[in-house]
């Protein structure tokens, strides 16, 4: 409860924070739509080549694009600004402070911070969604729409873990912007539904790093399509990956305090 | 009663990396790092009670920041025994968090594009603060810190010095009964620094509050506090009465005498030893215990316009005490 109140706290501040730099704010949130856009186009440019990718019509492969674009979203509010904060106040021993808080000190360095103009992506990839299914004429019920808050929820939290075991390695290298870098090449490849690709790449993209549960998954599940096997897979993922990311922030905390002067 | 902070043969190492200057010295150390082990505090002990105000005093990287980050938690001690108000500081209880504060002058927890207000609305929650507590307890700050306007301006456009005030303010809020201060009057200029001092001291009369306090202005150390602890090099050379110090490192005194005519330095040299002598001015020292007989004296035997007594500045005697004139440190019960 007290958690929640101070998330609410930390999102009228960052609200402030945005508000006291306007054109920026506009100028961020015009070029989130578009990212949007060009992720569209592109999915756009290849139907007009064939009408299947991977087995799923454009208008199944369009919801895929509104998650992909949603969780990008997500990633410029919340997951990136944090980060970017972690890593700096890591550098300059500002990180004390966070530390000396008695408070969760992971909740404290993840959840701080909060850039609104994702927002502009997310309400994009919500109207995606939103009109794909329209036009599919799939009513899902109400056991799909569960499936899906659950998938979804996942999904978000496979990004957020692994985004953050990525930054917690700031603590021994100081220096790790390309990390960051790397993880968006391969979340690149969520645009696109996970079966379209072949072979390795495709296992690659389920087991070393859940792609398909990012943005397969969910969309299969808004579809009805989604079993046993997925729900538990997603579980699995979603649960595993935050409880590493947490223990290695554990960790990472305590070889702080043992290294540093 | 158990002093509130014991520290017992406290040790801190850590390791660094050396790199040879000049690119190829670079390469070597991507490829191969050398460590070396520095010792920022070894084997150091001492007690402090409730309400006490005490100066740590040393030069830069002689381990003051280090012991009082051992103090509030933030580093694990390679060795030794801390407890601060009968925690275990490393363990980082909430219990403990909330009952102590940490600033220092080189690092800010103020969020630099709002006014400083919103920082403290967000401390207010992460702390738990009761909205009577919260407002009673910004009030006194106010009043005795003067922020006033500050509060409302982005912290970026505050000066240093009102920053340093707000900062202050944000680490005050949950009224913590014992206070470290690392160099928090860094940078500022010394009108600043003598409102943050008495400000410290006030807070200090008013709750008891408990106040260690480094820097490296003498002035802020001798004006604040009676109690000293004099570290170099990690070890501890120092631990006592201000005031005793000084009588043992400089068991002498200054006198200074301005003559209506010149005398010759053969004639001074009967009262003690000349330091200086040119013209109508001259300086002399001597020994603590004969200062008055001394000064009666001059006064009976030769003219003079003027005489001030002088203990030597204490700049001197703390550079004596880092040069190796060491003396037994004197244990506090």
């Amino acid at each position: 409860m007290r958690y929640l109140r101070l998330m609410g706290l930390f999102l009228k501040s960052s609200l402030l924070v945005e508000l006291e730099y306007r054109v920026n704010f506009l100028a961020q949130g015009f070029l989130g739509v578009l990212y949007a856009g060009v992720s569209i186009a592109s999915i756009l440019l290849f139907f007009s080549q064939s009408n299947r990718l991977g087995g799923w019509t454009l208008d199944e492969a369009l919801i895929i694009v509104g998650l992909f674009t949603i969780f990008d979203g997500l990633m410029e509010c919340i997951v990136l600004p944090n980060i970017k904060r972690l890593v700096e106040n890591i550098r300059n021993g500002a990180f004390d402070f966070t530390l000396l808080k008695p408070i969760n000190s992971q909740f404290l360095s993840t959840l701080r911070y909060a850039r609104l103009h994702g927002l502009t992506d997310m309400a994009v990839g919500a109207v995606v969604i939103i009109t794909a299914v329209g036009r599919i004429g799939y009513r899902p019920n109400l056991a799909d729409l569960f499936g899906f808050g659950l998938t979804f929820g996942m999904a978000c939290l496979i990004i957020y873990s692994i985004q953050l075991a990525m930054a917690t390695t700031a603590f021994w290298f100081v220096k790790v912007d390309n990390f960051t870098e790397a993880f968006r090449a391969v979340y690149d490849t969520a645009r696109f539904p996970v079966s379209a690709f072949r072979g390795g790449l495709r296992i690659a993209l389920t087991f070393v790093a859940p792609i398909a549960f990012m943005t397969t998954v969910p969309a299969q599940a808004v579809l009805g399509r989604l079993d046993a096997g997925l729900v538990l897979g997603s579980l699995g993922f979603g649960l595993g990956l935050f409880a590493a990311s947490a223990a290695l922030w554990r960790y990472a905390i305590r070889s702080y305090s043992s290294a540093s002067s | 009663m158990a002093p509130q902070i014991s520290v017992e043969d406290l040790s801190k190492h850590y390791q660094v990396h050396e790199k040879d200057p000049g690119l190829a010295g670079s390469l070597r150390a991507f490829f191969a790092r050398k460590y070396k082990t520095v010792k920022a505090v070894d084997r150091v002990t001492f007690n402090i009670d409730s309400g006490e105000r005490v100066g740590f005093l040393g030069p830069n990287g002689a381990g003051k920041t280090t012991t009082l980050k051992v103090l509030s938690g933030l580093l694990y001690p390679t060795s030794g025994a801390t407890r601060v108000m009968g925690f275990t500081p490393h363990k980082r209880e909430a219990a403990y968090l909330r009952r102590f504060t940490l600033v220092m002058g080189q690092k800010q927890q103020l969020l630099w594009d709002l006014p400083a207000i919103e920082t403290f609305l967000i401390n207010q929650a992460i702390y738990e603060i009761s909205k009577a507590d919260f407002e009673a307890t910004l009030k006194e700050l106010d009043q005795l810190l003067e922020l006033g306007p500050l509060l409302r301006k982005q912290v970026r456009k505050l000066s240093l010095g009102e920053r340093m005030k707000c900062e202050l303010a944000a680490a005050l809020l949950h009224r913590p009964q014992v206070l470290f201060l690392d160099e928090p009057t860094i940078g500022l200029d010394v009108t600043m620094q003598v409102r943050i001092r008495d400000f410290v001291a006030e807070y200090n009369a008013r709750y008891g509050a408990t106040v260690i306090l480094t820097s490296h202005y003498m002035a802020d150390v001798t004006a604040l506090c009676s109690r000293l602890i004099v570290i170099d090099k990690g070890r501890l050379l120092y631990d006592g009465d201000f005031k005793a110090l000084i009588e043992r490192m400089a068991p002498y005194k200054i006198i200074k005498l301005q003559l209506p005519h010149p005398l010759p330095e053969g004639r001074l040299a009967a009262f003690g030893e000349v330091q200086s002598s040119e013209g109508l001015n001259a300086v002399l020292r001597i020994p603590r215990a004969r200062a008055t007989e001394t000064a009666a004296r001059i006064l009976s035997e030769i003219e003079v316009d003027d005489v001030t007594f002088e203990d030597p500045p204490v700049e001197d005697i703390i550079r004596d005490v880092f040069a190796g004139g060491l003396i037994p440190t004197e244990k506090t019960p």
